[in-house]
């Protein structure tokens, strides 16, 4: 059987004679329905590029990315996708930019009203409904981009560091709801991150990229039970498994 | 609160500048003996202006007419062609290029031809406001359009969104700070432009009136048009700045936020 979504000997090389970079691969990743994927790597080793590749985004330089067998040969829209940058515009409010998601996609804007203020009940940022991105700190705009690219209940995830500005408690929470919501919707999760621990509390499987060009190193299951709580992340075998990659990066001199 | 008692100090500051420096010109002139058809006091101005006024207001008119048309049309033009240019790659390649090279020459030098092309009426008035202020217009456009941040490039499309959707929602709001950079230094050039015109060639007009009094040795009366013109100039700059400020709030606080 097909996987759902195939990453074939995916390559790509930005610019070209001397500007030359090359950027991620080649790499082969197969994922699962419903899975939730967690990509690891050190800072500039193509996660990002890859994210973008597999959105249809970006063109590869070589290979291919296929979901149910079809070829992504242009953007996919029926994802959700969240940037490093946050994509947040300064003439919206928090709402307004949730609603332009809905709006850019064709949707009524009064059925998801209740599930607008859900989202933002969810991140604690119920009371900044009304604000302009510029009155947010980065975490809190951080925290509004993660709505954007969620509200529409897409059925594939991307994700690009979401939490990476958050402070630890903040993180330690968005991380739990997330993890409620990808257990109940069980929709295919890419999440891409620096942390270890985030990854492994997280993922069915982390795949660690080597430094750039990324290749894949290894890719680790994550063999513990949903939900992760607290009881899960103080287990030995928790311990274990950050350990584990903590070693990988630290053969490249990473960490 | 702090703020605002600094804003008000400075405002105090300026007023008062403004006080000193009419006062100083308003006695220097005794002071230093200067005969009043080179250089008029300030007094003299108002009164000798008022006895003039019913010209001094009509033509006020004529040039607003002609600066307001020709700045309309820059900005329907200007923008026109902004967009135009930044969705085609064909007129990047030619129209573009063509306007960097053309906004290198100083367009009024192209009024004396105008005037005798087109007469002393109120058409090549208007074409050369539209000159002047159609490529500040124009290049700002282009940079407005063509500036959008990758990422929010790749959000819409990411969306599926239609173009023309992705303009009106993304790219056009997006532009507008930018756009406005070309409105504002258009709106100062176009009573330059105007008064240039009317000095050339015209028999109405507040440049037409200025170069006429001026021949005739009156200063007081030059300065008196030259207020005229400053109001009208000051009031179309505050008229394309508090568009700004109501179409783009959100830039407005930006800006005083980073302050
Ligand atoms: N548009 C581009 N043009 C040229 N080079 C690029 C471009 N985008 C990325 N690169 C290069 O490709 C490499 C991988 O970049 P990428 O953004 O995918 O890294 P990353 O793993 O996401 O890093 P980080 O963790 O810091 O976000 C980098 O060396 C970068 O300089
Ligand atoms: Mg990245």
């Amino acid at each position: 059987m097909k996987n759902f979504i195939e990453v074939t000997e995916l390559k790509k090389v930005f610019g070209n004679g001397e500007d030359e970079v090359h950027a991620f691969g080649p790499a082969t990743i197969n994922i699962n329905a419903g899975e939730f994927v967690s990509v690891l790597g050190p800072s500039g080793c193509g996660k990002s590029t890859l994210m973008l590749m597999v959105a249809g985004l970006l063109d590869s330089t070589s290979g291919k990315v296929e979901f149910e067998n079809k070829l992504v040969n242009g953007p996919k829209t029926d994802i959700g996708i969240m940037f490093q940058d946050n994509t947040l515009v300064p003439w919206r409010t928090v709402k307004g930019n949730i609603e332009l998601q809905l709006e850019l996609r064709g949707l009524n804007l009064k059925d998801y009203q209740e599930q607008i203020n859900n989202i933002l009940k969810s991140v604690n940022l119920d009371d900044f409904a009304d604000r302009f991105p510029n009155e947010l700190s980065g975490g809190m705009q951080q925290r509004a981009a993660f709505c954007q690219a969620m509200i529409h209940d897409p059925k594939i995830i991307l994700l690009d560091e979401p939490l990476g500005k958050l402070d630890a408690m903040t993180r330690e929470k968005i991380r739990a709801d997330f993890q409620k919501l990808w257990m109940v919707k069980k929709p295919t999760v890419i999440f891409v991150t620096h942390s270890i621990e985030e990854a492994v509390q997280l993922s069915n499987r982390v795949i660690l990229i080597t430094p750039r060009p990324g290749k894949i190193d290894r890719e680790i299951k994550i063999d513990l039970p949903y939900p992760r709580d607290l009881k899960v992340k103080r287990s030995p075998k928790f311990a274990e498994y950050v350990n584990s990659i903590q070693e990988v990066f630290h053969k490249y001199g990473v960490i | 609160m702090k703020k605002f008692i600094k804003w008000i100090a400075s405002g105090w500051m300026l007023i008062l500048f403004f006080i000193g420096f009419f006062l100083f010109w308003e006695y220097s002139i005794p002071l230093f003996d200067i005969p009043r058809y080179i250089l008029p006091s300030p007094s003299e101005i108002v009164l000798k202006g008022s006895a003039d006024l019913d010209k001094l207001i009509y033509y006020t008119g004529v040039t607003a007419l002609e600066t307001v048309l020709g700045y309309i049309i820059a900005l329907i033009l200007g923008v026109g062609f902004g967009i135009a240019i930044s969705f085609s790659s064909i007129l990047r390649r030619t129209l573009y290029p063509f306007f960097v090279s053309i906004e290198m020459t100083p367009k009024i030098a192209f009024a004396p031809l105008f005037i005798s092309w087109f007469g002393f009426g109120l058409m090549p008035k208007v074409i050369i406001v539209v000159l002047v202020c159609f490529f500040p217009i124009v290049l700002n456009a282009i940079l407005a359009f063509n500036s959008l941040s990758n990422e929010l490039t790749l959000f819409y499309q990411s969306t599926g969104a239609s173009r023309l959707k992705t303009f009106f929602s993304i790219r056009l709001p997006a532009a507008l700070p930018q756009c406005f950079v070309g409105f504002k230094y258009a709106a100062i050039n176009a009573t330059v432009g105007a008064t240039i015109a009317e000095f050339i060639g015209s028999d109405k007009g507040l440049g037409f009136y200025i170069s006429i009094v001026t021949g005739n040795m009156r200063p007081d009366l030059a300065f008196a048009g030259i207020f005229f013109l400053t109001v009208l100039g000051l009031t179309i700059f505050g008229f394309v700045t508090m568009m700004e400020k109501i179409l783009i709030p959100w830039h407005i606080s930006m800006k005083r936020i980073n302050k």
